[in-house]
């Protein structure tokens, strides 16, 4: 931060661009949810460009998991896609089925977590699969109808 | 506007009629608005005051008899448009389980939904409008108030399906042919979108089937590739297959435990979709995954694709992006029974997993060579695990009238489940046609065409413990998982029950599918026994 004499003080304020401290917005933005992220990269260019990072999208899957997981997770998920696709996918709408209506901050199982993974590789797998036979991860689908009341 | 006035009174019949006999002279259009009820702001033709009139001396009737139901059946009704007398009346009537005949108000003209409604007629009763807009309602059957008449239509359906079971089975067709014309003409008059119409009608289209045209029923419903697409989409629809799936490899990962090569053979590869989740598990396994052998079983493809080939290439990109080392094999067979364990060619150091979602039924026939046969080279293989997947229902029962009458208690189970997970549509419909085809094979197939043999997992344990074989409990994992999966599936209703070891998935209080793991049970010395006539025993190290 710019230390600004006092003589400069009456002219104009402090000097402080966030946009200049790029390891800050990581931070930020590694402390955000899910939509808030995703407003987060409409703000800028360079915003939207840290927010494509999927360091962060790691950091938000994980994030409530009780243990963190294995160093061999992550080169199968971003074989299989990504952290940002493996939370649309399928952490987003699984942990809102799974939680609690009152929304407390879960800690998530290691049960849920590899439940999660599988479903994901089943999406990408299908999305391989592919063709006109049936539509791109449509296994999923079902995570995305509203749950019946 | 007045709500009425000395001329146009609606509750008692002598103005009605008063204003029907007045209408009759001054009628010029038939189609012209009684003037008399316009300036109480009600739109009735003038054609149809009679009509009306006689719906209302009706409604009255029913007020005054049914004192107790009267806040009940009004909240019932739901009404867009009060100014239309003739269908307002039309509601409450068939609120109150009437039959209310398809009027001809079809032209009723929609006008001011918030002219005033005759709150002191009716007195005892709140005002049931509803506010809402209008809809362009053109026929009164959009109630969809669950008429006596449907429901004893339903219970009417189901007692001419057994009657006519029960004349196939004693052989006589005249009989039976002509009782599924009556059901044909009742099913116009139930809903055939869901519930009971609806199994009705599949079950109705079998019978015509077996009796009408029976030359036309083949074993095989359709190609293997539509049998494929269908399957897909029933593993879209509904949470079964995926139940299956998980299940099973939830218990092949355990029994994997501590082995560097491993070998799946799966009865019915299909698209392969079982196996990503299996290699994706395996990639993360503490230790680092082994080296998975993949032998998929399947029809052959007639066009000269190689489909079996081909999926192979699939699962063999996503193990290769996830660095499990793979490889797969195909083996092409169009009947279960024509595999030979060479094909399979197993290796002796290898743990064996096997693998049968919904395929050992297809080998009960008549008598149990078959299947006998079958299990014993399964044996002989000396699997780690056996993971047998089976329709948890009694299809297979000699008499039609006892298999016919359970698969409709089945199927209905399983339709209405299909319907509560709120597919979209064409999934919805294209899983079934899945069922369908099972439907048409139990129903209309005899001997050999009928490979949906179904058996309860209580026989199930019987045949395979008698060919050697002994239950391996499937843990509280697998029990976890599968509840975590039914969570998921926006439809309250599925059940995961554990049985002795066993996961059942069922609909309500009714288990449809039962998953359960096997390994084989070691024979002391080589002996010619009932099951084991040959006395074959593995001479290979048996893994511990």
């Amino acid at each position: 931060m710019q230390q600004s004499s006092p003589e400069e003080n009456n002219i104009r304020g402090p000097q402080f661009c966030i946009n200049d401290h790029i390891d800050i917005v990581v931070e930020v933005l590694k402390r955000l949810d899910g939509p808030s992220l995703g407003v987060a990269a409409c703000v800028c260019r360079l915003w939207c460009s840290v927010a494509r990072n999927d360091s962060l999208w790691e950091h938000l899957c994980f994030r409530h998991v009780s243990s963190p997981p294995p160093s061999s997770v992550r080169p199968v998920v971003v074989a299989l896609g990504g952290y940002k696709r493996l939370y649309m996918v399928c952490v987003r709408p699984v942990l809102s089925r799974l939680s609690d209506s009152d929304l407390v901050r879960r800690v998530w199982t290691r049960d849920e977590v590899q439940l999660s993974l599988s479903l994901f590789c089943v999406d990408y797998y299908e999305r391989r699969l592919g063709g006109g036979e049936a539509s791109a991860s449509s296994s999923l689908m079902f995570l995305c109808n509203p749950v019946n009341v | 506007m007045e709500p009425y006035n000395s001329g146009g009174g609606v509750s008692s019949s002598s103005s009605a009629s008063s204003s029907s006999s007045s209408s009759a002279t001054s009628i010029t259009q038939p189609q012209e608005m009684d003037g008399y009820l316009a300036e109480a702001g009600y739109n009735v033709r003038s054609s149809d005051l009679r009509h009306v009139a006689q719906r209302l001396e009706r409604l009255e009737n029913v007020m005054v008899n049914s004192h107790d139901d009267l806040a009940q059946f009004a909240s019932d009704a739901v009404i867009y448009n009060p100014s239309d007398m003739a269908s307002w009346v039309d509601s409450l009537l068939s609120a109150s389980d009437f039959n209310a005949p398809d009027l001809d108000f079809a032209d009723a003209i929609m006008t001011d939904p918030t002219a005033a409604f005759p709150a002191d007629t009716w007195s005892d009763i709140p005002p049931p409008i509803s506010t809402a807009a209008p809809p362009p309602m053109q026929n009164h059957q959009q109630i969809t108030s669950f008429t006596a008449m449907e429901e004893d239509s339903g219970i009417r359906l189901v007692q001419l399906l057994v009657t006519c079971a029960e004349s196939v089975q004693r052989g006589d067709l005249a009989l039976a042919g002509s009782i599924i014309e009556t059901m044909q003409a009742l099913l116009t008059r139930v809903n055939t979108g869901c519930g009971i119409g609806k199994v009705a009608g599949y079950f109705i289209d079998a019978l015509s089937r077996r009796v009408f045209t029976p030359q036309s029923v083949t074993s095989d419903g359709g190609s293997a590739h539509e049998n494929e697409l269908l399957y897909h989409y029933f593993y879209e629809a509904c949470p079964y297959l995926k139940f299956a799936h998980f299940t099973a490899n939830q218990a092949i990962l355990e029994a994997f435990h501590g082995h560097d090569c491993v070998h799946v053979i799966d009865f019915n590869l299909m698209h392969g979709l079982q196996w990503p989740a299996l290699i994706q598990a395996l990639a993360l396994r503490p230790g680092g995954p082994p080296l998975l052998r993949l032998t998929g079983i399947g029809p052959p493809s007639p066009d000269g694709r190689d489909s079996l080939r081909e999926i192979g290439l699939r699962l063999a990109e996503l193990a290769r992006s996830v660095n499990v080392r793979f490889a797969f094999r195909g083996v092409a067979a169009s009947r279960l029974e024509d595999v030979k364990p060479w094909m399979l060619q197993v290796s002796p150091k290898e743990a064996v997993a096997v693998n049968s979602i919904m395929q050992l039924h297809r080998l009960l026939g008549s008598d149990s060579t078959r299947i006998e046969m079958m299990l014993g080279w399964i044996r002989n293989l000396n699997p780690k695990i056996v993971t047998v997947v089976e329709q948890e229902a009694d299809h297979n029962k000699p008499g039609f009238l006892e298999r016919f009458t359970e698969a409709l208690y089945y199927y209905s189970n399983m339709f209405d489940s299909l319907e509560a997970c709120g597919a979209m549509q064409p999934d919805k419909t294209l899983a079934e046609m899945y069922i369908q085809r099972e439907i048409c094979n139990v129903v209309c197939c005899e001997g050999v065409a009928r490979v949906e043999r179904h058996e309860p997992l209580a026989k199930w344990r019987t045949r395979l413990e008698q060919a050697g074989f002994r239950p391996l409990h499937l843990g509280s994992n697998a029990y976890k998982q599968a509840s975590m999966l039914l969570t998921l599936f926006s439809a309250e209703g599925y059940r995961v029950e554990e049985k002795e070891g066993c996961l059942t998935i069922g609909w309500h209080s009714r288990p449809l599918i039962a998953a359960s793991a096997w390994q084989v049970m070691p024979l002391p010395e080589p002996t010619a026994t009932a099951t084991n006539p040959l006395g074959i025993v593995n001479h290979s190290a048996n893994h511990v």
